[in-house]
């Protein structure tokens, strides 16, 4: 598949989420008489089960999936990214333990683990992006780890410990940067993973509370009327489809354009 | 040759594999009539039923001294009574009365039994409440005569007797009702596999009634097209019957109900507990555009608890108008405007469909200046606070009422819970005057007019705000014929239905 075809569904997520809030929108009003139509020439995506209009509600429902995706790839990212090097570079039992750490958070199921998460702490956008960053740091602190414990010993590192360079200036001026084209791919990838993540938490009820629409929430209430309105699910539907299909090959084309033997075979 | 064989295998497998799928798509055939519920009923023991479906399914399996007829008065089932004197009923047994399902004689003993067990707060029946108020003690004399003495009179007595008789010598070997029922209904238990399969056996004729829960309503909608099951009744969205209103081979049949919706408030809260207030939100309600729409027209306006056809109905009540303008001019003097609205939480089951008309209503009242705030629980946790008088503002409905001294237990004082289900704490002098007042008529019909007075009294003081009485609806694959809907939603009517 050619670039400009996740490249264009991407920036079309990113505009509508970013600029949603300019257009003149009302996820929320409720018009009885326009229950469950289907879609027509003045409304694409048609009406829901309060006669709201699918399309406001999924633009805002783009700018959840894509407030809590950022936020949550963040957190992750950076928490992930410190406990990580941070890990590598000092070793001995601190190392131990940050593995264990890491290995029981992946022995047990992460989506799973964050229902538990959000069902402890109640629903709600703040503690989905709580849950979701529980889970989510593992990976990037897997992955800097086993980047920092190739890089540690290289010359500049060495020479920068000479140098009386103390532990955070090193790790992150001196060792994060290298690692920053891995970091990136992966953060992609966590993208994808977390709008999955939130539309499956609010699909349970567990994530963002009515009347506020977020994709998962809009799948659930559709499939109620699966058999009479199918254009409930299927708009919120293959609107998540398309932008974790997306995001996905973009991943991908970074992470061959990113990888020199790639790019020199090509 | 080895590429013949592995044609063969392979063609021997996609075979095998085309007489799975094939299977899996015709309707299983039992020869039994399937009725699909969305819940499976809780217990088959009368004496603990408390849920509708437990309620409604024993019905079919024992029988009861009194029933109801269509305006809620107490008529004879399994006797006919006399009143002695105030304080003495006397109940006699028909003589055509059928036999318990293990053969036994139904007689008096039977039925002093079954209440002295309930009677017994050892046995912690739900039921003991509204009995132990009344009885005294319980005599019997012969076969067939049992007198309830009272300790004060009861014009509403005969009323209070609808719980399923069940035999003597099974209540005193402990015997397990609940999961092998034994009664003198129309129906007998044939058997109770699993938790969603229950299947029953009609004493007259053998015909074989199988429950079988479905919780999904697309689910069970698709399991009745497909002849998995044969017919259902309620607990489907309005969008769904008119989707199977259009199918071939299906019939519909609607019926008024009396089960009541109602949206409760806290009285001791600051801002629910000001009868402005709660005057604005029932005008600011516009109740028949969400019959029209959200209930597809299957509900009837309320005014009162008890439908207007009850003997103790109010069909005068003149009914509360759609009136925003009126709304916001009660809330402008208190300070509320839809720039500087009031806010109010709204608590209700996370049911879909409730919480989708509480949707309807938070948009409704926002119009008029009042932001709702919906919070939406698992069953449990809301009923557990509504009980505890954690709340401003509810939607709940009441099933099965048939007595007027509901509004004892509801409205009167004394009845806040745990004593009664007076839930927003509503303490109201001239509520508990009217309610003693009709308790203590001496005749029917002065106690019909005082009960109306009460619901017109009510509705001005708006302890809650009536919603609408739901209808019912039950849906049948052709060839099964006979079923009637009942007013209150119970299935009475598979005692008559047929398979043609």
């Amino acid at each position: 598949m050619r670039l400009w075809f996740p490249a264009v569904i991407f920036l079309l997520w990113l505009v509508l989420a970013l600029f949603g809030p300019l257009f003149a929108l009302s996820p929320d009003h409720i018009e009885l008489s326009r229950i469950l139509l289907p879609p027509d020439s003045h409304e694409w995506f048609g009406y829901d089960d309060l006669g709201r209009s699918l399309w406001d509600r999924l633009i805002v429902g783009a700018q959840t999936s894509f407030i809590v995706s950022i936020a949550v790839v963040t957190i992750s990212l950076l928490v992930g990214v410190t406990i990580g090097a941070l890990s590598a570079f000092v070793g001995g039992w601190f190392d131990h333990l940050v593995v264990r750490i890491i290995d029981i958070f992946l022995a047990f199921p992460g989506i799973l683990l964050a229902i538990a998460l959000a069902g402890l702490m109640g629903p709600g956008i703040d503690n989905v992006v709580i849950a979701l960053c529980v889970v989510g740091w593992v990976g990037f602190a897997r992955l800097s780890r086993a980047q920092v414990m190739t890089l540690k010993n290289r010359d500049h590192v060495q020479a920068a410990i000479a140098l009386g360079a103390g532990r955070s200036r090193i790790i992150f001026k001196h060792l994060v940067p290298l690692i920053a084209a891995p970091l990136i791919v992966e953060a992609t990838f966590a993208i994808a993973s977390v709008v999955i993540a939130e539309a499956g938490l609010s699909f349970l009820g567990l994530g963002i509370q009515p009347p506020t629409p977020s994709w998962g929430s809009m799948i659930r209430d559709g499939t109620r009327y699966m058999l009479v309105a199918p254009h409930m699910v299927l708009v919120p539907g293959i609107a998540l489809m398309l932008v974790v299909l997306s995001v996905n090959l973009l991943g991908d084309r970074l992470r061959d354009w990113l990888d020199v033997r790639t790019r020199d075979r090509n | 040759m080895r590429g013949t064989t592995g044609k063969r295998v392979v063609a021997s497998i996609l075979l095998l594999f085309s007489a799975l799928l094939l299977s899996s798509c015709s309707a299983p055939d039992s020869g039994a009539l399937r009725f699909g519920l969305s819940k499976m009923p809780v217990t088959l023991d009368p004496r603990f039923a408390t849920d509708a479906t437990s309620s409604r399914i024993n019905r079919l399996l024992y029988q009861r001294l009194v029933d109801f007829n269509a305006v809620s008065m107490p008529v004879p089932s399994l006797a006919s009574w006399q009143r002695l004197t105030p304080l003495h009923y006397r109940f006699t047994l028909t003589p055509d009365r059928p036999r318990f399902s293990n053969g036994e004689r139904l007689t008096s003993a039977d039925v002093a039994a079954t209440y002295e067990f309930i009677l017994d707060s050892r046995n912690a029946s739900p039921h003991r409440l509204s009995l132990a108020r009344s009885i005294e003690r319980i005599e019997t004399s012969g076969e067939a005569v049992i007198d309830f003495i009272l300790k004060e009179a009861d014009l509403l007595f005969p009323g209070r007797l609808g719980i399923g008789i069940l035999p003597k010598s099974l209540i005193e070997s402990g015997h397990a009702f609940n999961r092998s029922p034994v009664g003198s209904g129309g129906y007998q238990l044939a058997a109770w596999p699993d938790d969603t399969h229950l299947r029953l056996k009609r004493r007259s004729d053998q015909l074989l009634l199988e429950f079988i829960e479905v919780k999904d309503p697309s689910v069970r909608v698709l399991k009745l097209m497909r002849g998995e099951i044969d017919m259902m009744q309620n607990d489907l969205p309005p969008e769904l019957i008119r989707y199977l209103s259009q199918q071939p081979g299906l019939n519909i049949m609607h019926g008024a109900g009396s089960n009541f919706a109602y949206l409760g408030f806290n009285m001791e809260d600051e801002l629910t507990g000001v009868d402005k207030v709660r005057q604005a939100i029932s005008l600011a309600l516009d109740r028949d555009s969400i019959i029209q729409y959200v209930l597809g027209g299957a509900a009837q306006p309320a005014n009162a608890l008890l439908p207007p056809d009850h003997w103790a109905g109010a069909p005068a009540l003149q009914q509360i108008p759609y009136d925003p303008e009126a709304a916001r001019a009660l809330l402008k003097p208190l300070g509320y405007t839809p720039d500087t609205p009031l806010l109010l939480t709204y608590k209700t089951s996370s049911d879909p469909f409730r919480l989708r008309l509480a949707t309807v209503i938070q948009q409704q009242l926002a119009e008029v200046g009042i932001k709702v705030e919906l919070k939406s629980y698992d069953w449990g946790t809301f009923y557990g606070d509504i009980k505890a008088g954690r709340f401003q503002m509810y939607s709940l409905m009441w099933v099965g009422i048939k007595l007027p001294d509901i509004f004892r237990y509801v409205f009167h004082s004394t009845a806040v819970p745990p004593a009664g289900a007076n839930r927003g704490r509503f303490i109201d002098e001239e509520t508990d005057r009217l309610i003693e007042a009709a308790e203590s008529a001496t005749t029917i019909k002065a106690q019909a007019v005082l009960y109306q007075q009460l619901q017109s009294h009510l509705l001005q003081r708006l302890p809650f705000v009536p919603l609408w009485y739901e209808d019912h609806v039950f849906i049948a694959r052709d060839g099964v014929a006979g079923y009637t809907i009942a007013r209150d939603g119970n299935y009475d009517g598979l005692l008559y239905v047929k398979q043609n």
